[in-house]
């Protein structure tokens, strides 16, 4: 009966073997299994799983090739594998083996790490992001397009993405969990080893696919924090010899109560060119102020979406390679 | 607008109220990394079909690992297909997404054709929970020409009320 309540136990929770072992793994599963499947599944997994690498039913060739047909691009494998090899994950292998008593000759690990490529593919990256920006959005200032570039390839962005497309579980790392860090840099990687086997064209689509979509339902000034912007305003419009705006109150409502609503108008020239609300006179200016930006730049609400067809961004990318 | 994606909410243990939305979990339509803007990634990452080679409600399994498994692979070349013969186990075929999620679906004494439905199924899901979906649809630009408010067609009080303007 005893043997039979563990085979049971390690029916139940299968995951747990490559862990800690049956023994101090069944107990915990006992006292789980009562609550409903999805709140098992959520933490329990985050608490006990280990890599998958070290699970049972992996194998990393496989996995590779998938990963390269999942993502619809033809990498070069050998590339592929020398961009998921991280220089820590060499150090602690032959740390390990020097550990093991081997002898010098096979305690150094054939393998390449993926600095160089991690570069590439930042570098290239940022360049081919900057050239898309500025082609689509010609009046946005260059402080702002760097904002741009920044908040996408800003490690939590870059972290996010690559958790979402698996490369966790595909990275030889020396700590599990993998840290964001390490999936930003294996992920720039990635690309440079793209931009090494298919080009400079396919690469900047790959950056596109997956990047520019990150922006959807953001903000301009979510994204660019910009302290004063009725400083900014009045410089763009002494840029495009406009004169500078008079603020006026358009409309107001409970100006007596505890919530106040006022909507600032900006007006050059006796012209209006943006209205904003705010709780206060001072903020509802400088809301106005930020919609006045928003039009200038063209990076409203209501702007024509991202253009993802096939490409004429060939010309893009080829300024971003040249640039390098 | 950016509306921030909000968690699944649980149901209180204890609580059994399965009748209205409220008491089961839901969610809003969404995709995983905006897939699809881009280009599609196809969520499912591998397959483990696990079976046993003797018991007789694993036969559809192993008629499966036999006929339809290679095909499966080849017109799925993104997904990776383990397949573990192991005795003394109910057959499973886990599902393992792109965001984490592991989806176990018991094939006991199914057919082979039945096990093929069931993995394009489960290849073309996403890992997203399979919960009530609140609606239908989802945009991140709900408003094209400004979101209304109580003074969106009221006049400004700048505007002047004077005698009528003669006609230009």
């Amino acid at each position: 009966p005893a043997a039979m309540a563990t085979r049971l136990l390690l029916a139940a929770s299968r995951r747990l073997l490559a862990g800690a072992g049956a023994g101090a793994g069944a107990r915990p599963g006992l006292r789980f299994r009562m609550l409903s499947p999805p709140e098992k599944k959520r933490w329990l997994r985050a608490y006990l799983e280990q890599q998958r690498s070290e699970q049972p039913n992996w194998d990393y060739h496989a996995e590779i090739q998938a990963f390269s047909h999942r993502l619809h691009e033809n990498f070069s494998l050998d590339l592929l594998k020398t961009a998921f090899v991280n220089s820590c994950y060499i150090e602690s292998e032959e740390a390990r083996r020097r550990e093991l008593g081997l002898d010098e000759g096979s305690v150094a690990l054939n393998l390449q790490d993926n600095s160089k490529l991690a570069e590439q593919g930042m570098s290239f990256s940022r360049a081919y992001l900057l050239r898309c920006f500025e082609g689509a959005y010609p009046d946005l200032p260059a402080k702002g397009v760097e904002a741009l570039v920044d908040f996408l390839t800003s490690q939590e962005l870059v972290s996010y993405v690559a958790q979402n497309l698996s490369i966790q579980d595909l990275t030889l790392c020396k700590e599990f969990p993998v840290p964001p860090d390490v999936l930003q840099r294996t992920f720039f990687a990635v690309i440079g080893a793209l931009l090494d086997s298919s080009g400079p064209e396919k690469t900047g689509i790959f950056v596109r696919d997956f990047f520019i979509p990150q922006l959807i339902g953001k903000d301009l000034f979510e994204i660019w924090e910009v302290v004063n912007p009725m400083g900014l305003l009045v410089e763009e419009l002494t840029k495009r010899n406009i004169s500078s705006p008079e603020p006026r109150i358009t409309r107001q409502l409970g100006v007596s109560t505890v919530l106040p609503l006022y909507f600032v108008g900006l007006y050059c020239d006796k012209k209006i060119i943006a209205e904003g609300p705010g709780e206060t006179l001072l903020a509802a200016e400088e809301e106005a102020a930020r919609v006045a930006l928003r039009k200038l730049y063209g990076y409203t609400e209501n702007r024509r979406p991202w253009d993802y067809s096939k490409p004429k961004q060939g010309l893009a990318a080829e300024k971003a390679i040249s640039s390098n | 607008m950016s509306w921030p994606p909000r968690a699944a909410p649980l149901p209180v243990p204890g609580e059994s109220g399965a009748m209205t939305g409220r008491g089961t979990p839901s969610r809003f339509l969404t995709a995983v990394l905006h897939n699809g803007v881009g280009r599609y990634v196809r969520q499912l990452q591998r397959l483990q079909l696990l079976f046993s080679p003797t018991a007789a409600d694993a036969r559809g399994a192993r008629d499966f690992v036999e006929e339809a498994a290679l095909d499966f692979a080849r017109q799925h070349p993104d997904v990776v297909l383990y397949i573990s013969p192991r005795s003394g186990r109910a057959p499973l075929l886990l599902a393992e997404y792109l965001n984490g999620t592991v989806r176990e679906e018991l094939v006991a004494s199914k057919t082979c054709e039945e096990i093929v439905q069931l993995a394009t199924k489960l290849a073309g899901q996403s890992g997203l929970d399979i919960i009530r979906i609140r609606k239908p649809f989802h945009t991140d630009n709900p408003s094209i020409q400004g979101q209304w408010h109580p003074l969106t067609n009221k006049p400004s009080i700048l505007t002047v009320q004077g005698p009528r303007l003669q006609p230009q």
